[in-house]
């Protein structure tokens, strides 16, 4: 990241269009990081059950959401 | 309900399917289908939108500015404005996971698991426009779909982003209804 952009970022911190591209992508990496963990987890034999209780969800929702990658 | 559509109808639908794909949508949307009208090039539906004055490089272009509900990219510089290193996040999960593990996963890919398996649902609009063009022929009195009835369909469906597409462009549904009766009558006398 340029230092150009540095100083954008710094001096528009109540821009919206910085403060919501950051929030889509924190979404993104969340995303990710999400999928990554679930797979690991099935991976090591987890049941849905065990890895919605960590995640904080209900079972029924990781379960839909993850069934289709075949984990 | 595929049975009466034409040969162009059905290509529109599975043309349709893949706009979406190829813009990572994760259900056939309205602006899929119009999308797909351009790549199927069926006399009616575009020679009426060119005599409405339609210009298709506009209406792909809007079409291509609808993005929502696409995941975003994983934006190095926006995440840094809230302190988040990417690189760094990058570098901890492929220590774990292996090179490329966070960019390879189907998150970051830009799409849920249906894309990826190949079936891409219609959405609610979609479907209530493909129903509707069934309407619009019978209403028109034709036996069979053809993609000018999609047309119709798809200027029908409120609630569809190609209705909003084709609006700006002056495009109604009384006018359109006019332009595909008369072409029809046309290539049928």
């Amino acid at each position: 990241m340029s230092d150009a952009t540095k100083v954008a970022a710094a001096a528009s911190s109540r821009d919206p269009a910085v403060g919501l591209a950051a929030v889509a992508s924190l979404r993104g990496l969340l995303e990710s990081l999400e999928e990554l963990q679930v797979s690991n987890a099935r991976a090591q034999g987890w049941s849905w059950q065990q890895i919605a209780d960590v995640l904080r969800v209900s079972r029924q929702a990781v379960h839909k959401k993850y069934r289709r990658y075949g984990f | 309900m595929f049975e009466r559509f034409t040969r162009e109808a059905r290509q529109v639908v599975v043309e349709a399917q893949e706009e979406a794909r190829s813009r990572k949508a994760d259900e056939i949307r309205t602006e899929h289908l119009l999308a797909a009208l351009y790549t199927v090039r069926d006399d009616v539906a575009l020679a009426v939108l060119e005599q409405l004055g339609v210009d298709e490089t506009d209406v792909l272009r809007d079409i291509d500015r609808l993005h929502s509900g696409e995941p975003a990219a994983l934006d190095a510089e926006a995440l840094s404005t809230i302190g988040i290193d990417l690189d760094e996040v990058r570098r901890q999960v492929e220590e774990a996971f292996g090179p490329g593990a966070l960019d390879r996963t189907r998150a970051a890919l830009g799409g849920p698991a249906g894309r990826l398996l190949g079936h891409i649902p219609f959405e609610g609009p979609a479907k209530k426009a493909l129903e509707l063009s069934l309407r619009e022929a019978r209403h028109l009195g034709h036996d069979h779909i053809g993609a000018g009835h999609i047309l119709l369909g798809l200027i029908h469906t409120e609630g569809g982003a190609a209705h909003h597409v084709l609006a700006a462009r002056g495009v109604g549904l009384e006018r359109t209804r006019a332009a595909v009766e008369q072409l029809a009558r046309r290539e049928a006398g």
